[in-house]
């Protein structure tokens, strides 16, 4: 297959451009808000390996895609979702009874709380809502496939988004490897199938020793050139690498074994079921991952990124459209695999952190602390809202913020030991105290 | 490797060992090991010592800098690059590149103006340009060593091209700092990075003042550009940084100016540096003041030492080189080219040969120099696709986002969707592919004047061609085997004949060109 420039690829290239820019804004706007917070960088800096900062540059990119697999014995994938930029959990599960603080909530963002008939009640809790953007993941809640955790940080976090990803991906150690990383490697040697990365290098969670396969498209996913000299060509680069003491040589023998398993899973690409995927490169990744759990090549751990939750402005309109369009993808990536083959896949939605309560003068909101996670899919003891929540108040908030009740390294350190059976967590989460919110089961 | 040293450099753990590698090197006196700790080099070059010299102070080997390499020798080649880069400075080294980016020579409001003019004052034109001529330089600039002295710099100073506070400005970073000063010393280049509306745009300095400090740049030049972590400032220290450094802003026109009105005056001390710097209207001395002082200090030169060793030598080098290079650095008051000259005359960095792996832009560049590809005649086209490659691998130059510049160890740059897109490349370009913006020549003449006779003869002519050394035995073998034939195999026989064009990327694509 011959890859040729096309203008398409200019008009892609310029996106990619664009996108950049907005990451270096992102950048600088981590740089002022660390020196508000008064968060000294060069405790962090100290921590980080190369390799963690390497994957910054790509962090903030609209969709990216890992996945990890191995031969452990449970057959479940964890699917790990990160909103990039902070999304504002106050308008995405909404605390809609009196009692949960909504009064005050109104009281302090008049215009970004909506009216009754854009709030979707959620039964059995006790008054929480969510934006109508999750309209197309609501089946699943009656099903018993989806649930919520408001009020969601991790000590330690601060509100630069350089700062909280890291951290939070780190598992709160200042450890060069990732949390997800060292869930592979407690789960004992993994096969060839890992990662695959929407943009080049895989997220932060995934760094370390684990093998890392990164991918722009499955499709993308094939030796370039003439097909006649492939299986040659694959064959004699393998011989080249072998005995070289790089960490490129391991990286090309795994990348050139997954080629095959690849190029198999894609012939089977394609929505089944009657999903229909939006557009956007978030849904094209879903698909990909849809068709490669149906290829049940061993996927066991996947994080997909999505950005532009950075809403400094106008946020009501923005925010919900980013909402309907993630749910949009995740319920195609949920009806694509089918009521039976999602029991084996759980999915965490998680972001950075949480928005200011009150209103910016732009119609939108900073950065705040306690934020929301959502989790869909097999695995989960029942649908609802899960954890502790304290009523939005005065006395309630933290400098402006949501203050975090829950703890975002109790619920991802519970569905991995939960899903993939992975024992003990100290070497993932080291130094924290795990309590569980028994929102997952085992089988 | 087979190397007559002249003399031996470093310092004294490798004087320690001295015994030892002259029991080794039959060719190595005693009497030579005792010589002074510069100026050591190997007196002629093997075909792969080329190659290392090329890779690493320069984009790759070409056909055109080999052949100069081998008529000069090591020493002289590196006074013609000295006398060429400063011949040329700036973007003047190849004409037809620099003609793609007139915006780099004009003044911020200039930049405005005629992009205003252009129909979008706002336009990310000139930081365009920025990039693209970056690259062309890189990848054809006959001033090489300085190319490679530029790019260090820049993501030593790393200023992120493409934002939007950075559009008329960007040029002057890389213009009136990095490539003004890439061959004098650092101490005025780190002077003038603190007089620079890009720098101070991208760290805030233009931001701080009295009143409300922004300490966004003067932690940054201690931690990344000066003295780096191991000096053990505090957090008081990385104030007083800020604080001394106030005034520095940037005009309505894009331009540095110094106002005594918003510098905070008072005793500062960072380290051993202290300034009473009680008049406003002196303030901007007494930040020059304490620039130079910090581009003289030792942990200065130690950090600088060791990124230079990291970029130029290997991962990990040897601490006593980088001492070696560090002293350096301190007895020629900053000055840039004598300090790189220590590692170019060190045994380590002969001795470092595929020590590195190169970064993905690094590969294309490198593949497209070893390959004597040219630009096609549509220049800003050929630029253009040379942006979008690099783009593609996360490494376009001047675009790495955090103020620490790209990193330049091989586990930050695992990833197996870069290495597809790089096999994609060595077809792409081996294959002529985009004719419209490189044009390679035909691949039969890599194999130079005498045609080899046999197939597996033109195997160990290709790779030494390609990549300075005609591989083992085994791994010509593995060439041989995707060829199908018998290395006795006649040339007029050989499937050569139509797989040429397959094979040549495949030995890019091998261990010995992903390795510099």
């Amino acid at each position: 297959m011959t890859r040729r420039l096309t203008d398409d690829d200019g008009g892609r290239f310029d996106r990619a451009l664009r996108a950049n820019a907005e990451q270096v804004a992102a950048g600088l706007a981590c740089q002022e808000e660390s020196w508000s917070a008064g968060f000294t960088r060069r405790r962090m800096l100290q921590g980080v390996g190369m390799a963690g900062v390497a994957a910054l540059a790509s962090q903030l990119v609209t969709t990216k895609v890992a996945y990890a697999a191995g031969p452990g014995g449970t057959r479940n994938t964890v699917i790990v979702v990160f909103l990039r930029g902070g999304a504002d959990g106050l308008r995405m599960l909404v605390p809609q009874a009196a009692g949960l603080g909504h009064h005050y909530l109104s009281s302090l963002r008049p215009t970004l709380v909506q009216a009754d008939a854009d709030i979707r009640t959620l039964p059995g809790t006790s008054g929480w809502g969510v934006n109508k953007g999750f309209d197309a993941l609501l089946p699943l809640y009656r099903t018993g496939e989806l649930a919520f955790v408001p009020a969601v940080s991790v000590a330690g976090v601060t509100r630069s988004h350089f700062q909280a990803q890291q951290f939070l991906e780190r598992g709160g150690t200042s450890a060069a490897t990732g949390w997800l990383d060292r869930t592979l490697a407690a789960l004992g040697p993994g096969t060839t199938f890992r990662a695959m990365a929407e943009g080049g290098v895989a997220p932060t969670s995934l760094a370390g020793p684990q093998p890392d396969l990164s991918m722009n498209s499955l499709s993308d996913f094939t030796f370039p050139g003439w097909d006649g000299v492939k299986d040659a060509s694959i064959t004699a680069i393998r011989s080249l690498y072998r005995g070289i003491d790089s960490p490129l040589a391991q990286d090309v023998q795994t990348t050139l074994s997954a080629i095959a398993v690849a190029e198999r899973a894609n012939k089977s690409a394609g929505a089944k079921n009657g999903a229909v995927y939006p557009t956007g490169n978030f849904a094209s990744s879903l698909s990909d991952l849809a068709t490669l759990l149906r290829a049940e090549v061993g996927v066991e751990v996947a994080t997909v990124d999505v950005g532009g939750w950075d809403t400094h402005t106008d946020e009501a309109g923005d925010l919900d459209a980013l909402t309907a369009s993630a749910s949009a993808a995740l319920a195609a990536f949920m009806t694509d695999l089918g009521p039976t083959r999602r029991k084996r896949v759980t999915v965490v939605v998680m972001t950075e952190f949480g928005r200011r309560v009150q209103t910016n003068a732009s119609n939108g909101t900073d950065h705040g602390t306690g934020s929301m996670m959502f989790l869909l899919g097999g695995g989960l003891a029942r649908s609802g809202v899960y954890g502790k929540w304290n009523a939005l108040s005065a006395n309630a908030l933290r400098d402006g913020d949501v203050a975090p009740t829950n703890n975002a390294f109790d619920v991802l350190g519970e569905v991995v030991q939960k899903r993939l059976s992975v024992g003990s967590l100290a070497s993932i989460f080291p130094g924290h105290a795990f309590h569980p919110l028994n929102l997952a089961r085992t089988t | 490797m087979d190397v007559n040293y002249a003399g031996v450099l470093i310092g004294r753990e490798q004087t320690a060992q001295r015994g030892r590698h002259a029991a080794e090197r039959p060719g190595l006196s005693m009497a030579a090991a005792q010589a002074p700790a510069v100026g050591a080099l190997p007196a002629r070059l093997t075909t792969d010592q080329q190659y290392h010299l090329l890779s690493r102070f320069s984009f790759g080997p070409s056909s055109a800098s080999l052949s100069q390499l081998a008529r000069l020798g090591p020493a002289a080649w590196w006074d013609g690059q000295v006398a060429l880069g400063r011949r040329y400075p700036i973007y003047s080294a190849h004409p037809r590149i620099a003609a793609a980016g007139p915006l780099l020579n004009r003044s911020p409001a200039q930049v405005r103006a005629s992009q205003k003019a252009a129909g979008n004052e706002y336009s990310w034109e000139m930081m365009d340009q920025l990039t693209l001529v970056t690259l062309g330089l890189q990848a054809f600039s006959p001033a090489q060593l300085y190319e490679t002295v530029v790019d260090f710099f820049a993501n030593h100073l790393n200023v992120s091209n493409h934002a939007d506070d950075q559009t008329w400005i960007r040029q002057t970073m890389d213009r009136d700092v990095v490539r003004r000063y890439a061959f004098g010393r650092f101490s005025d280049m780190l002077v003038a990075s603190a007089r620079n509306p890009s720098m101070l745009r991208y760290l805030n300095l233009a931001d701080s003042t009295k009143q409300l400090v922004n300490e966004n740049y003067g932690r940054e030049l201690l931690e990344l550009h000066t003295v780096g972590l191991a000096a053990r400032y505090s957090e008081v220290d990385v104030k007083n940084s800020a604080k001394i450094l106030t005034g520095r802003t940037v005009d309505d026109n894009g331009n540095y100016v110094y106002r005594p009105e918003i510098h905070w005056t008072g005793a500062v001390r960072v380290l051993g540096f202290s300034a009473a710097n009680t008049r406003a209207a002196e303030g901007q001395a007494a930040g020059d003041a304490y620039l130079r002082y910090l581009a003289q200090h030792p942990s200065t030169a130690s950090h600088l030492a060791q990124k230079l060793c990291v970029r130029f030598v290997s991962d990990a080098p040897s601490p006593a080189l980088v001492a070696a290079v560090a002293k350096t650095y301190l007895a020629n008051g900053t000055s840039i080219l004598p300090t790189l000259k220590a590692i170019f005359t060190s045994q380590e960095f002969w001795r470092s040969r595929h020590a590195k792996t190169r970064r993905p832009a690094e590969n294309l560049i490198a593949s497209m120099r070893i390959l004597d590809v040219t630009p096609a005649p549509d220049i800003r086209k050929a630029l253009d696709g040379m942006h979008w490659m690099t783009a593609n691998m996360s490494n376009a130059p001047l675009d790495w986002v955090p103020p620490n510049g790209y990193p330049d160890v091989a586990p930050a740059w695992r990833s197996s969707s870069n290495f597809l897109t790089l096999l994609m490349l060595h077809r792409g370009l081996a294959q002529n592919w985009w004719n419209d913006i490189v044009l390679a020549p035909k691949n039969t003449a890599l194999y130079g004047r005498t045609k080899p006779a046999t197939s597996g003869a033109a195997i160990a002519l290709l790779c030494t061609r390609l990549v300075g050394n005609p591989l083992t035995p085994a791994k010509r073998g593995v060439l041989q085997t995707f060829l199908g034939e018998p290395a006795s195999t006649p040339l007029a026989q050989s499937r050569l004949r139509w797989y040429l064009d397959h094979l040549v990327p495949l030995i890019l694509d091998g261990p010995d060109h992903a390795l510099r």
